[in-house]
């Protein structure tokens, strides 16, 4: 397995390129941002409301924005290039990730700071929002692998985003339905949780175990994706 | 002469329909082999088979003496090209960018981009967006981007399957130097007049199984009847015997200065498909 920057940067640089002529994408990318906007006029406050923005972002930018990269690309029959190139598996991973993930970073950043969210521990929720980012690329690296098409991709994002929208509609249940107490488990109540507990002067340590189970979301999902991934090389 | 790719009783059944039989062929270094067939025999899935995109049912594939299913690996792909028929660029990119991101996954400089563009006749094309290239043209900038690295060995899939005769002029022109410089190519086609004229090698394939396997030359020899076509002065055409039988007939024609031109009666590899596979090749 290769590990060449130059065959990574060379994928960014394209898919940078592409994005940029690409209005019915990156329109997109504005969405988070307006909220933000409007959220931070109306003087909102409370932890909830800000990470209702910044999933916002991660749903749209890292997961959807990601999925119609890797979804154009099969759809247009450009990504069997990439795969019969010398680049490994690994390059080509990090290579499509980079753009979705830098944009995730810079619009999550660009809401955080619009809506007026000043975190308490800006540190730990730093390496939180990270690997969240990271998740939710991976995630849309997923939904690309699976959709055939930019239009498909646009269909499966939308329960997506249902199911990893902040506060999840599942919580009030839990007391009822002890067995989906599980939900709690997803990152993105995980990273909401953390942000409540660092909000309440809570320091690294005291939120590690958040940490950690988002960072198992983040291996598991990339695993599956390298996983489908491979599968696909090779047609039945 | 060391043969590049070795294939043995290869099998591949969709289902319950068997696309290839049992295709047995080796094609040697430095050759251009031709798979030449009708739409459906089997072509693009002995491509896919060789370029490790298709698991074979059963016998064997080896390229460079490995086998196909161990061709995954990076160094493989370095000595290979490979253009089927869903192969595409970046439609919102330049030709310049699509073929830079090329150089930069094969590690080439970027000079090369003007060289193979000269070699595809679209020199000074770079800035031009692909979304706005004829269909030659972008077929010619897909040639193009195969030829960047130099494969020792390339595969195409009916690499001018969709092109007018001039654009197809031109990529046999390209073909034909890059074997000069020592690339492999095997290639396929249901267009007999592309087989020989650019291949070695023919092999018919019909139905997943090969019919006839030979140089295009040697095939119309053994098939040709032995005969010639004379135009006579008069405007006449008479067809003479090659054997002795017909020297009398050649002499007198030459003698009396009535001999305007001689053909000899071959069968196109065309004729010679229908009469084995009594089948079309379009
Ligand atoms: N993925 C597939 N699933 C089912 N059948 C297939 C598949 N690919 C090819 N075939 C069948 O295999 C046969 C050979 O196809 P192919 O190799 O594409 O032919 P050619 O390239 O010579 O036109 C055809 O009958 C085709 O329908
Ligand atoms: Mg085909």
């Amino acid at each position: 397995m290769t590990f060449s920057t130059r065959r990574i940067f060379a994928i960014l640089q394209k898919d940078y390129k592409d994005l940029s002529r690409n209005l019915f994408v990156s329109t997109t990318l504005i969405m988070p941002l307006l909220m933000a906007v409007l959220f931070g006029r109306m003087g909102i406050e409370g932890i909830a409301s800000h990470y209702l923005i910044i999933n916002l972002g991660f749903i749209l930018v890292g997961a959807y924005v990601q999925s119609s990269l890797i979804a154009e690309e099969k759809e247009k029959n450009t990504l069997r290039g990439l795969m019969l190139s010398p680049a490994s598996t690994l390059e080509i991973f990090c290579g499509k990730s980079l753009l979705s993930f830098i944009a995730t970073a810079v619009v999550v950043a660009g809401s955080i700071w619009l809506s007026g969210y000043n975190p308490r521990n800006l540190a730990v929720i730093a390496i939180a929002l990270v690997l969240s980012a990271v998740f939710y690329v991976g995630l849309g690296t997923l939904i690309g692998l699976f959709t055939k098409s930019v239009m498909e991709a646009s269909v499966v994002i939308v329960p997506v985003m249902f199911i990893f929208s902040s506060g999840s509609f599942l919580t009030p249940f839990i007391d009822k339905y002890p067995v989906l107490a599980v939900v709690e488990y997803m990152p993105n109540l995980q990273l909401l949780e953390l942000a409540n507990r660092v909000e309440a002067g809570a320091g690294l340590g005291d939120v590690l175990l958040h940490l950690l189970v988002i960072l198992a979301w983040v291996l598991v999902i990339h695993a599956v994706a390298a996983y489908v991934y491979k599968k696909r090389m090779v047609d039945e | 002469m060391e043969n590049i790719i070795e294939v043995t009783s290869l099998q591949k059944a969709f289902g319950s329909s068997r696309a290839l039989k049992d295709v047995t062929f080796s094609v040697k270094r430095g050759e251009i082999f031709g798979f030449l067939g009708p739409s459906g025999s089997g072509k693009t899935t002995t491509i896919k088979i060789l370029t490790a995109q298709l698991r074979p049912t059963s016998g064997s594939a080896y390229a460079f003496g490995v086998s196909t299913e161990q061709l995954n690996s990076e160094k493989y792909r370095q000595k290979v090209g490979i253009i089927t028929d869903n192969t595409a660029l970046y439609g919102r990119l330049n030709v310049y960018d699509n073929l830079k991101l090329y150089c930069d996954l094969y590690g080439v400089p970027y000079q090369r981009i003007a060289e193979v563009l000269q070699m595809v006749n679209l020199a000074g094309e770079e800035k031009k967006p692909v979304s706005k290239l004829s269909k030659g043209m972008l077929q010619r900038v897909i040639l193009a981007r195969a030829f960047l690295h130099e494969p020792e060995l390339l595969f195409l899939d009916e690499p001018t399957s969709a092109l007018d005769p001039v654009n197809t002029k031109h990529i046999h022109e390209g073909l034909l130097l890059l074997k000069e410089k020592g690339t492999t190519i095997f290639l396929t086609t249901h267009d007999m007049n592309e087989a020989e004229a650019l291949c070695d090698r023919v092999a018919f394939l019909n139905d997943g199984e090969i019919r006839l396997l030979d140089s295009p030359k040697k095939l119309r020899q053994q098939r040709g009847e032995p005969t010639l076509t004379v135009e006579l002065a008069d405007g006449s055409m008479v067809i003479v015997p090659k054997g002795p039988e017909g020297a009398d007939q050649m002499f007198r024609y030459m003698s009396s200065n009535q001999l305007v031109s001689v053909q000899s009666n071959h069968p196109t590899l065309g004729d010679i498909f229908v009469e084995v596979t009594g089948r079309k090749l379009a």
